[in-house]
């Protein structure tokens, strides 16, 4: 099946702060508090003076195992936001990327689909590798683009996902990082209704 | 190996353009149209003088629209090593050269939100092929331009006239100089910087944008060093088994060339990285002189840039 071994399948790393950055602005979802609370506490003890150029955005998830918040606070950043909603977070960036100046690094972290919308943003401000980090953490469940009737659905667990046009579809490793979503391409067109068998496989 | 293969041109015209500065238009002998190029580009010039052949980098300046010829602008440098003293003083209208196809290490970068373009003197080159390409586009762009004079700046005005409000000049000679920190410190995300100019400036340009936390991929710069004279040395060539002497104002890469060896090339001023050569032995150090290798490639001794590198030794012995 067309599902592994493509390269545009993103690649995230665990966070680390970078030191040449002038400003850091940092943005998390749900379990990304995890990650995002050792590169604080990295970072105040590698340059504590950043702190004052440092910016924390998070969106908060009912299940979090425990209130990140606290984490956060006792950093002392610039600021420190929280959102009720991923949309909220995601408006925001797109107006503080346009105000941001060059000097200034991005942190990611969260579940996959969070890491493709955040990235997206980041790419459509030109922003590169040296410049944004990511770490994945929690679900792997992906956004998905049927590229037949272009529509997303959110949250695809399983390796074959039926899409809202009635068509059946296999998640391709294959990865737009213009859409923040893999390809769901048509799995049955050849000999229509034989499909694999639908496995939960993005946990 | 050889990509040289060059294209006979006609000096056309030549303009003096400041007391240093001359412009010369090359055209193809053969007729037609010379190959498309893109803001940033530069070319070889072949000169054949009666004792030795020189080759210098050009940046190309004429509209990359335009290819019915070729313009290029040359600095008389007081300590020529006699490429730019051929240029200002043998070649008139009418002269035959040979030029190699052109090839840029100086591309603006197509994805860029901004281009802050920062030129000194003679660095004004190639923005001003890159001025044309960026005419076409909607992305914003700022010139920014430092000479010693209004008399010692080449095409101050013909910039002011087509870019009056994207364009800035500063001169020495008025107290005006240009403020790189605060030029710096105020661009948006996604803005790429490009320099080109006098060492002292690519170099303050450089570690003020580390310094303030812009990432090396957003900062491009070119410097064609000429090659640095020294003491002669030998070289022995281990594969082509050639004993080259290399004389104290030629380069390493111009005496391997005039023992008949057909070394690659390609920019010919310690930028591009393509003339980079393995050396199997010396018994001295080598002087490394260009931009390409990193320091820990330079301080391993293991390779050499022979377009502007030479070396204080008896002898080296390299891998061409």
């Amino acid at each position: 099946m067309l599902i592994t071994g493509i390269r545009s399948k993103p690649v995230y790393a665990p966070l680390q702060p970078d030191l040449g950055g002038r400003y850091h602005l940092m943005v998390g979802h749900g379990v990304g508090a995890a990650p995002l609370a050792r590169l604080l506490a990295d970072l105040t003890q590698a340059a504590p003076e950043a702190l004052a150029r440092t910016r924390v955005w998070y969106v908060a998830e009912v299940s979090a195992p425990q209130n990140p918040l606290e984490v956060f606070r006792s950093a002392q950043v610039a600021q420190l936001r929280t959102f009720g909603e991923v949309e909220a977070l995601l408006s925001d960036l797109t107006a503080a990327m346009t105000q941001a100046l060059m000097g200034s690094r991005l942190y990611v972290a969260g579940p996959e689909s969070f890491m493709g919308l955040v990235m997206r943003i980041a790419h459509q401000f030109n922003l590169n590798k040296d410049e944004v980090r990511a770490e994945e953490c929690g679900s792997l469940a992906r956004r998905v683009h049927c590229i037949h009737c272009r529509a997303t659905i959110e949250n695809v667990r399983s390796n074959i996902v039926q899409c809202g046009c009635g068509r059946w579809l296999v998640v391709r490793d294959h990865y737009s990082r213009r859409l923040a979503a893999y390809m769901g391409v048509m799995v049955d067109a050849e000999s229509p209704g034989e499909r694999p068998e639908i496995k939960e496989v993005f946990l | 190996m050889s990509h040289a293969d060059t294209i006979p041109v006609r000096v056309v015209a030549v303009e003096q353009v400041t007391p240093q500065i001359k412009r010369f238009t090359l055209a193809p002998i053969a007729g037609g149209q010379l190959p498309a190029f893109s803001g940033g580009s530069h070319i070889i010039v072949v000169m054949r003088g009666a004792q030795r052949v020189f080759r210098n980098p050009y940046s190309l300046m004429s509209s990359p629209n335009e290819l019915d010829s070729y313009q290029v602008s040359v600095l008389r440098v007081e300590a020529s090593r006699g490429g730019s003293q051929f240029m200002h003083e043998q070649v008139r209208v009418g002269s035959e050269l040979e030029i190699a196809h052109p090839v840029n290490l100086f591309a603006l970068e197509k994805l860029a939100r901004k281009h802050l373009l920062l030129a000194g003197g003679i660095g004004i080159t190639p923005f001003m092929a890159q001025l044309h390409d960026l005419r076409l586009t909607d992305v914003p762009y700022e010139l920014h331009y430092a000479t010693r004079s209004p008399e010692h700046g080449a095409y101050c005005e013909l910039i002011s006239q087509a870019e009056p409000r994207r364009s800035r000049l500063y001169h020495d000679s008025a107290g005006k100089f240009m403020d790189i920190e605060g030029l710096l410190s105020q661009q948006l995300l996604g803005t790429h910087v490009y320099v080109c100019g006098p060492a002292g400036m690519i170099t303050r340009v450089l570690d003020t944008a580390r310094a303030l936390g812009w990432p090396d991929s957003h900062v491009h710069y070119e410097k064609f060093s000429a090659p640095p004279t020294g003491d002669a040395f030998d070289v022995y060539l281990a594969k082509s088994a050639v004993a080259v002497h290399v004389l104290p104002d030629q380069s390493l890469l111009e005496a391997i060339e005039a023992a008949g060896v057909d070394a690659p090339y390609l920019c010919r001023g310690g930028v591009c990285g393509f003339c980079r050569a393995e050396v199997v032995a010396v018994d001295g150090e080598l002087v490394h002189n260009d931009h390409f290798l990193s320091a820990e490639e330079k301080a391993s001794g293991k390779f050499i840039m022979p377009c502007v590198s030479r070396a204080r030794c008896s002898k080296l012995v390299l891998n061409l």
